[in-house]
């Protein structure tokens, strides 16, 4: 396992620049959060790692290859995994099939009991379109499908928006238990309660730059950099 | 009873029908229209063809008639050079249109929406002139006849397909076949990754799909359909001719397709027979009833988006949700279960349309 080091990194969508030089680090097994207000490109920064934003300059690597040299289909064989806003489900395929789809062989039994073990619900639904799923549901076969892939880093793009709020702390509860298994998370949140309670490092974004990080007690104890770059209150 | 069984039921019903074909319509003073169904089948594997591109990958291909084309003149040369059987002949125009849509995948499956649109049909012209200026060998626009050999020649036992029942039971059996293969790929893990692109292709490479390649195997086996069904057409008329490469060829299939349904796996063949006997039908009477298809495709494309199949499986599912409704909550929540396993069914053909 490496780290992601993300190093200068720029990008524009058309002619509008929406990363600014960003640069972060996730170490092995840290779970560092990305945290910003709307639209200060988080989820950009994510899309620039994957190749899915085309980075006009910088570099990102993880485990000290370029990824820039990855085609996007690899970047799993490589480690890494991600969980997209709004979960990145195909709602027609069944819920087995979304579970397997990126697998050259069938996984092992007990890759699948513990999936089914941390996610009940999924076994019960194993046919049905993902589709059909609720929100939460469909957050749950977002993780367990990125834990199929036995990812040694995870992209999480908002992972509690819009999930209804009894669901919120299991999926929490989730997270964190994939950061003890010694799985890196980089984590882009607009919830700072999730954040700060999750990450053991987190930067704060503003205009396509990273503009302060701290740890969480460290931000806990500065509510004034919170209420500037985030505009709440702690 | 269930969705699913009410389908499955359709299904068998719909085996039998084809099964009794050369039994009962000579009964009814038709034997044409034993041919007419033995066309239906074949062009159906073209609609086929389509329906694997831009029902379950989501590509839309106006140039599948190209490999109709090579299927066809694979099938017809083969026989008149080789003297191939009829089994020989149609493994050649199979193997000759997939070899086709390999060297032509390459370079178009780079592309999508309208650009993959717009080289499949660049391709499918540039290979229409090229057969129709290449009449010795092609024939051209006259194309070239032949005797068809025989299906079996075992011994004393001989099967031909002059036999009209003879020819569309071989054509049915080698239909089926094909149509059994889809199903098993669609079915298949490559056929979730032809849906997961389908969906969604930037998310499919995420979860470590190559879409190229997906999209690349799709296109050579949709040229395998395309191809079978030019062989088969090429054995049933005795002849190839290059105008069956043009892209009208593959419009008629894409219409055929959209009708049916596309992105399951037997609409198309139902869209193909509505369309082929309403012309059988209402061209004796009037020659200009494209217009009535053209209205008829405008309709299902506003009305029913997801073609004949998708309505048939959105009825069933409104029956179903009403019996539901009507019986214990045990029952609605199986009834639950089917209605998402026929979503599911509905996007790879499910069980009957």
């Amino acid at each position: 396992m490496g780290a992601l080091v993300i190093d200068g990194v720029t990008a524009s969508i058309g002619k509008i620049p929406v990363l600014r030089g960003v640069r972060l680090r996730v170490e092995p097994g840290e779970t560092v959060a990305l945290l910003g207000r709307n639209g200060v490109g988080k989820t950009s920064t994510l899309r620039a790692v994957l190749g899915l934003l085309k980075r006009t300059g910088g570099t990102a690597t993880y485990n000290g290859v370029n990824l820039d040299t990855v085609q996007p289909h690899k970047l799993a064989a490589l480690g890494i995994g991600y969980v997209p806003q709004g979960r990145g489900m195909f709602p027609l395929l069944s819920v087995k099939e979304n579970l397997t789809l990126g697998l050259t062989r069938a996984p092992a039994p007990e890759v699948m009991a513990d999936i089914f073990r941390r996610f009940p619900r999924l076994e019960e639904r194993l046919s049905q379109a993902a589709g059909t799923l609720s929100g939460g549901e469909q957050q749950m076969l977002a993780l367990a499908r990125c834990l199929v892939m036995k990812p040694s880093l995870i992209m999480l793009d908002e992972p509690t928006e819009g999930i209804m709020p009894k669901l919120v702390s299991q999926i929490r509860h989730e997270i964190a238990e994939i950061a003890k298994r010694g799985i890196s998370v980089l984590l882009v949140e607009q919830n700072l309660r999730t954040a700060l309670r999750l990450a053991s490092r987190v930067y704060l974004m503003e205009r396509g730059t990273i503009v302060h990080e701290a740890t969480p007690d460290a931000l806990r104890a500065d509510p004034a950099s919170v209420h500037r770059y985030l505009g709440v209150s702690l | 009873m269930t969705a699913v069984a009410i389908s499955r039921a359709a299904l068998i019903l719909t085996v039998a029908a084809l099964l009794a074909v050369p039994t009962v319509l000579p009964l009814l003073g038709s034997p044409f229209w034993i041919d007419v169904v033995a066309e239906i089948l074949i062009w159906s594997l073209l609609a086929a063809s389509v329906n694997l591109l831009l029902g379950y990958v989501g590509l839309l291909s106006f140039g599948q008639a190209l490999y109709f084309g090579v299927g066809m003149y694979g099938a017809a040369l083969s026989v008149i050079h080789w003297g191939a059987g009829f089994w020989g002949g149609l493994a050649v125009g199979v193997v000759a249109a997939m070899i086709m849509a390999a060297i032509a995948g390459s370079v178009a499956v780079r592309l999508t929406w309208h650009y993959f649109a717009i080289i499949t049909v660049v391709f499918s012209l540039i290979l229409y002139f090229a057969a129709m200026s290449a009449k010795p060998i092609t024939g051209g626009d006259d194309g070239i006849s032949f005797s068809v050999p025989d299906v079996v020649s075992l011994g004393g036992l001989k099967l031909s397909l002059a036999d009209q029942s003879v020819q569309y039971y071989t054509i049915l059996l080698v239909v089926a076949g094909f149509y059994g293969l889809f199903s098993i790929i669609v079915r298949s893990p490559l056929g979730v990754r032809f849906m997961a692109v389908r969906e969604n292709d930037r998310r499919a490479a995420l979860v470590g799909i190559n879409v190229y390649v997906t999209r690349y195997v799709a296109f050579v086996l949709a040229g395998a359909l395309a191809g079978a069904s030019g062989a088969l057409f090429a054995f049933f008329g005795r002849y190839a001719s290059a105008s069956y490469m043009f892209y009208h060829v593959s419009g008629e299939a894409v219409v055929w397709a959209i009708v049916g349904g596309a992105g399951s796996l037997l609409g198309p063949l139902f869209g193909t027979g509505l369309l082929i006997v309403f012309r059988e039908v209402i061209s004796t009477f009037w020659e200009h009833y494209l217009f009535v298809v053209g209205a008829i495709t405008v309709l299902v494309v506003m009305f029913a988006p997801r073609g004949l199949a998708g309505a048939w499986n959105d009825a069933l599912q409104v029956l179903t949700r009403s019996k539901d409704a009507g019986t214990s909550d045990t029952t609605a929540s199986s009834g639950e279960q089917d209605l998402a396993k026929s979503t599911t069914d509905a996007t790879r053909g499910g069980s009957g349309a």
